[in-house]
Parts: C-alpha cells; sequence; structure tokens
C-alpha cells in the first residue's frame, strides 16, 4: 500500500481524515487476510490519524488560505505506516499523561497514540512537523 | 452531531449522536451551556460511535464543573472504541460507568437526591 491524501487543514475535513485512516487500515488487514485483531488495528489507525489531524489545524497558520495536512499510508510486511505532515511551526511533542486528578481538558491525545501504536516519531522538515506512526498486524493488542 | 435530552427518574439525560471529537465538541458545550439539566445528569454515550481526545476532555470538563457545584456526571453505555479511550487514558477511574442507562439514571437519582 502506498496511498496518499492531502485536505485543506480545516476542522471540517477531520472525520474524512478518520474514515480515510479506518478504511486504509481495514484495507491492509484484508489483503493481508487478517482476521484477528482487525477492529482494533484500524481504531488504533483512525485515532492516531484524529490526534494528528486534528492538532495540525488547531495550531495551522490562519493566514495561510493555502494550508494543507498531508495523510500518507504506506506498508511493509505485516507493518502499516501513516505520516501526517504540516506546514506549522514545531511543537514539543508531550507524550506524558496528564495528573487526572486534576481534570485536565487537554494531554491526552499524543498520549493515546503512543499507547496504540507500535512506533512513533517525530521530526521537522520542509519547514512543516512530520509525524509517523507505525503498527504491526501481527500485534493484536497493545 | 444530534443531542438530545430527557428526564429518567428525575434525572437529566444527555443523548448525543455520532462523532465525538475535535470538530463536533463544541456543538456539545454550546447545547450543554443553553440547556436546563438537573445537578446530576447521564450521558448517555449509546450513540457515540467515535470519541477523541477532545471529546473526552469535553466529558472530563463537564464532569469537573458539575461536581465543582455539587453535582456529577455519570456515563452510561459506552461501546468498546469509546470506552477503550477512556481506559488508555485511566479517565475511567473518575466516573461512574454503567452498561444499561436505566441503572445510570438510578444511581444519578439518588446521588442527587444525597446533595
Amino acid at each position: 500500500m502506498n496511498t496518499t491524501i492531502i485536505l485543506p487543514a480545516e476542522m471540517r475535513y477531520l472525520r474524512l481524515a478518520t474514515i480515510t485512516a479506518w478504511t486504509a487500515a481495514e484495507i491492509f488487514t484484508d489483503t493481508l487476510e487478517i482476521k484477528e485483531g482487525v477492529h482494533d488495528f484500524c481504531h488504533a489507525f483512525e485515532l492516531s490519524v484524529c490526534e494528528t489531524f486534528s492538532n495540525s489545524v488547531r495550531y495551522a497558520d490562519p493566514a495561510n488560505e493555502e494550508k494543507n495536512v498531508t495523510i500518507c499510508f504506506s506498508s511493509c510486511n505485516d507493518s502499516l505506516t501513516v505520516s501526517v505532515s504540516d506546514t506549522n511551526p514545531p511543537f514539543d511533542p508531550v507524550t506524558s499523561l496528564p495528573d487526572i486528578n486534576s481534570y485536565p481538558e487537554k494531554g491526552f491525545g499524543l498520549f493515546m497514540i503512543h499507547q496504540l501504536m507500535d512506533e512513533v516519531t517525530y521530526t521537522r522538515e520542509k519547514g512543516g512537523n512530520l509525524i509517523t506512526m507505525t503498527k504491526s498486524a501481527g500485534k493484536h493488542e497493545k | 452531531m444530534i443531542i438530545s435530552e430527557k428526564i429518567i427518574s428525575n434525572i437529566s439525560v444527555l443523548t448525543p449522536e455520532g462523532s465525538l471529537d475535535a470538530a463536533t465538541v463544541p456543538q456539545l458545550k454550546n447545547f450543554t451551556a443553553k440547556s436546563e439539566v438537573t445537578p446530576t445528569l447521564v450521558l448517555n454515550l449509546s450513540g457515540v460511535d467515535f470519541l477523541d481526545s477532545s471529546g473526552l476532555g469535553a466529558i472530563v470538563g463537564m464532569a469537573r464543573n458539575k461536581r465543582e457545584s455539587g453535582g456529577d456526571v455519570v456515563l452510561a453505555c459506552m461501546n468498546d472504541k469509546v470506552r477503550k479511550v477512556f481506559e488508555i487514558t485511566q479517565v475511567a477511574r473518575l466516573f461512574h460507568i454503567f452498561d444499561d442507562l436505566e441503572a445510570a439514571a438510578g444511581y444519578a437519582e439518588k446521588q442527587q437526591k444525597s446533595l
């Protein structure tokens, strides 16, 4: 699989991004004829793409009318990788869980991605952010 | 997102339907800000097919506001995908979670009477 979708950095495209992620993961598992853990695998991609896409939208430069978010799916053996890139300023990729007892409303997104995916990397590329997330379909539950 | 409200056992039951995510959370916040709900309410999640960290944060914030004023938010009928978000973030331990809506409303009514 090698598929790329480019969406405007607008929140109204969020559901399109997440449905695409679920569908890409489903096609990948269908291709490998994987039957077990498919629901969890697809949900991991749906949620991870949701978190990264919404972050890209949230921090996009409002003055830039051409701002986009690029979502790229690629596969290798039994692993599916999704990379989400934007043209936003750098951010601090905090991955720790916020203090639950303080009733936080923010700070869960990257923590969840790290819980759901096998490997997560954050780099700066071409003046933007690139988050790459990989999960093996052979590992049913993380 | 469609949000409906009804009363069960003298308790406001809010039922959002669809995806509760960064794109739809403002609708839930607007609805709860405008509607006159009971001090303790039940959030019926049976119609929520997807929850992200923004939706989770909105529910946590709703609970904090209710508890600061002596009320509570009781959760009911979440599917496996929604439950997983509550569990991996450990937010589940902040809430009373019921699989049955009537049981959730009954619990909430007892909580409200004890205020």
